[in-house]
């Protein structure tokens, strides 16, 4: 499959390289050529031709460049974790700043002399190009086929291999390749469902993509293909149950096999779960997203937790999940719980590149936590729910107003929900099907899925105007409710068994493990019984919640108090000294000379 | 009551052959669509159900569109209709792919006219507007879904009641006898056939029906109080311990 397009390329090449450049200087500055002996004499010979252009382009690849790519290479030809990190988090994305922000990285082709044409390391590199590409350039449609092809290779290499690769990657890599992968997915299908922008030769190679039948680039069998091999050649769902049943490292070892003991393996085998769980939400599948969970244990004790961005993916899916299962309180405390892990991760990852990411899959998840909390009120966390009313304050106010709110859940659902795919391409080999189809386009996938929500919403939406007249009483004839309703008396009964079969849910109780499992709970504090015209109503109170305030604020004290412990004695006080960048911590600690303003610090926590 | 979700992802009734393809990589496998259709097909026979065995039917549809069979998708739509205030309808709809199959049938496709009505039948149960749901079922417009689908179906208009008595079993303590009616679709001697097979009594003087007592018609007010777990406190706790 490659062949025909390195031809493409190689014709793109010449086409450019007009120029005249002494052949003999280029091989001689590359000093590699012996390595493009095994190509067929026509290939060798425009190879030859792209060696002239490369040399233009090599030598105008910045010096600092080039030592970074050797010195990468190193890092990875030694297995050394450490410099490989530093690299791969700092490096990479200094140099990016500094000469890639607005274009590509040098080909891997061009760069190849400095890595002795090291094929691993040549994947490694492209799989940054890309990503690169894909996160700064708008990618063109060689970009999407090569990215799929390399990330084809990387896999093939790992999985294929004779036995095990003895390579070692920092987990935030080996996080970022199974992420990008799906990523580049789920890219591709939104770019492949636009017919209407497609310019002649993409409609062509589109075509010629859509006929090799079994080997479709980017098919979603072909994605999830990659994600259960190396799920299944990690053994890694073997291995989450031996440590779950607190077998020792050897009995691991043994149960997980060669491939399953080296954590390159192991990791990927568990970001590919992940992957498999955003793949089906991707796809409309939310009850199989849960069930390839069903050995991951979610808590924050959980072996895999190192990884920010896969914690928090993990989270965002499961609990989006959840409200298409229409289990609302078991997607409150999924999206509570992360929310506030990232809230304490907060200080540590101002300065990590995905810094970004993880506060935009945060703010949605904000967003998906109003409707819940709009369709099964709970006062689980009153700091979020707080955080919520900040950001979402005036949507939340509409959702919470029955049917008149439905424009907010459409515009909170809309910016939240995952970035739905469909899982077939239109129909580019056919000419007349595709005319057809742009004319009459399907559903997107998006609006499919919002429509379903929003009939769950609808079935719901009498439930705040009932409450607010059912919490007035403690009985109450139906025939006079009716009347205040201004409705039916017998539609007005059929409502209010919406209104109950509203106030029950499945949820997950303690003990249950696996995420699809629970029990019917009560999700109302106000509950309602009808006993045949008369309506008797009762309320739970919850009592004021006082724990959560003390505890953070008597940790804050806490950690005031060792602040003080550790500082040096004042010589002399200067008052206002606490330089503009110190956190209301730091300047608190700063402070206490002046006791009048000792009780500044126990405020902006409060 | 409600079955616990566990039997919802594992019915007991499921042969492990169902599920070993429902629970492994062999889902995927097209040439296994025979094996979950043919299972649908006893599932309408025999009253059982088995949901996440159908969502595996309509996978292989969503990722083959030569499959594609409208009866099957209809009748695992019906299916799923039964098993209201649960997702199950909404999750099937997320599977259908927006798209035309992929090869002309040799008979018109019954299932774009019939999809909206099905959504309609779904959003009635859903709302527990059992009367409009009967109403709109027994529609002349709705004669080929009941004459080619539900007619097959072993059971459904009783599996629809049982939608409407769950409902009505959590809701009320005692209910007329008409209002019932309406919501089962069922009158004089059917009505109390079936009322006397739920082992409800009905107190003929009154024409009322007595709901049995059970934890969702049962109410009382309490008080929750606040519960503090003690590893809420345990970084409190082991700083104290390290200041001593």
């Amino acid at each position: 499959m490659s062949q025909p397009r390195m031809a493409l390329w190689a014709a793109e090449d010449m086409e450019e390289d007009l120029q005249d450049v002494d052949v003999n200087l280029a091989l001689g500055n590359y000093g590699h050529s012996e390595l493009y002996d095994e190509g067929a004499p026509t290939l060798l010979a425009m190879q030859h031709q792209k060696l002239l252009a490369n040399e233009e382009a090599f030598a105008a690849i910045p010096d600092p460049v080039k030592r970074f790519i050797v010195h990468f290479h190193q890092a990875v030809l030694k297995n050394n974790l450490a410099e490989i990190t530093v690299a791969y988090e700092s490096g990479w994305n200094r140099l990016t700043e500094k000469y890639y922000s607005k274009t590509e990285w040098p080909d891997a082709d061009l760069i190849a002399p400095l890595v002795n044409n090291d094929p691993l390391f040549l994947i490694l590199y492209r799989e940054l190009y890309y990503r690169h590409i894909y996160s700064r350039i708008q990618p063109d449609i060689d970009d999407r086929f090569h990215s799929y092809e390399n990330s084809c290779e990387l896999f093939n290499y790992l999985l294929n291999s004779d036995g095990p690769v003895p390579l070692e990657l920092p987990e935030q890599w080996l996080w970022d390749i199974v992420d990008e992968f799906i990523y580049q997915f789920q890219s591709f299908c939104v770019w492949r469902s636009k017919v209407k922008s497609k310019s002649d030769e993409e409609l062509l190679l589109l075509s010629e993509a859509s006929q090799e039948s079994g080997l479709q680039v980017w098919s979603a069998y072909s994605v999830l293909n990659v994600l259960y091999s190396l799920i299944q050649k990690s053994k890694i769902n073997e291995y989450i149950a031996a440590q779950q049943q607190g077998k020792s490292e050897e009995e691991i070892a043994e149960i997980v096999g060669e491939y399953g003991v080296l954590p390159l393996y192991r990791l990927l085998g568990y970001f590919s779960i992940i992957g498999l769980l955003r793949v089906h939400v991707l796809l409309g599948d939310f009850t199989l997203a849960l069930k390839v969970m069903e050995n991951v244990e979610l808590n924050q004790k959980a072996p895999f937790t190192r990884v920010t961005a896969c914690h928090v993916a993990t989270y965002y899916y499961v609990g989006f999940c959840y409200i298409m299962l229409r289990r609302y309180p078991d997607a409150i405390r999924t999206f509570v719980t992360i929310l506030n892990f990232i809230l304490r991760m907060r200080q540590y990852h101002t300065r990590s590149y995905q810094y970004d990411q993880i506060n935009k899959t945060a703010d949605r998840m904000y967003a998906l936590f109003a409707i819940c909390n709009a369709l099964s009120p709970s006062r689980l966390d009153d700091n979020i729910a707080n955080i919520v009313k900040d950001r979402y304050g005036e949507q939340f106010g509409k959702m919470s107003r029955g049917e008149e709110g439905i424009p907010a859940f459409e515009e909170l659902f809309t910016y939240a929900c995952p970035k739905f795919i469909s899982a077939n391409p239109p129909p580019y080999e056919d000419p007349e099907a595709l005319t057809a189809y742009v004319e009459d386009s399907p559903q997107e996938p998006a609006h499919r899925h919002l429509t379903l929500f929003l009939s769950d919403v609808r079935a719901q939406a009498i439930v705040p105007t009932m409450r607010s007249f059912l919490k007035l009483y403690t009985s109450l004839d139906a025939a006079k409710l009716a009347g205040f309703l201004d409705a039916d008396e017998e539609e007005m009964v059929q409502q209010m068994m919406a209104v109950k079969s509203a106030s029950r849910c499945i949820s997950r109780v303690g003990s249950d493990k696996d995420l699809l499992d629970g029990q019917m709970i009560v999700t109302s504090d106000m509950d309602f019984v009808i006993n045949e015209n008369m309506v008797h109503i009762s309320e739970s109170t919850v009592g004021r919640r006082f724990a959560g305030w003390f505890i953070r604020n008597t940790e804050h004290a806490q950690r005031v108090l060792d602040g003080v412990r550790a500082s040096p004695l004042p010589a002399a006080p200067k008052p206002a000294s606490a330089p503009a960048g110190v956190s209301a911590e730091d300047g608190a600690v700063a402070k206490p000379a002046a006791p009048q303003k000792s009780v500044a610090w126990a405020k902006p926590s409060a | 009551m409600y079955p616990p979700p566990s039997e919802w992802v594992t019915p007991p009734t499921r042969p492990d052959l169902i599920e070993n393809l429902v629970s492994g990589v062999d889902r995927y496998n097209p040439s296994n669509v025979g094996i979950l259709e043919d299972y649908l097909y006893h599932q309408i026979r025999t009253q059982e159900y088995d949901c996440l065995a159908n969502l595996a039917i309509l996978k292989l549809y969503q990722f083959n569109a030569q499959l594609y069979n409208p009866d099957v998708i209809i009748n695992i739509l019906v299916k799923a209709l039964t098993n209201v205030p649960f997702p199950d309808f909404n999750l099937s709809i997320a599977l259908l792919d927006a798209r035309s199959p992929a090869a002309p049938l040799d008979e018109p496709d019954p299932f774009p006219t019939l999809l909206p009505h099905l959504v309609s039948l779904h959003n009635l149960l859903q709302q527990c507007r059992f009367p409009a749901f009967w109403a709109l079922y027994r529609s002349d417009e709705l004669e080929s879904l009941r004459d080619n689908y539900t007619v097959e179906v072993v059971g459904f208009e009783d599996a629809i009641r049982d939608v409407a008595v769950r409902t009505v079993k959590a809701t009320f303590q005692r209910i007329g006898k008409k209002r019932l009616g309406s919501y089962l679709d069922l009158e004089d001697a059917d009505f109390d056939a079936y009322v006397e097979k739920l082992g409800w009594k009905t107190d003929e003087s009154t024409g009322v029906v007595e709901v049995p007592s059970n934890p969702d018609n049962h109410i009382s007010s309490t008080i929750v109080q606040e519960d503090i777990k003690l590893p809420q406190l345990s970084k409190i706790i082991s700083h104290a311990m390290q200041a001593v």
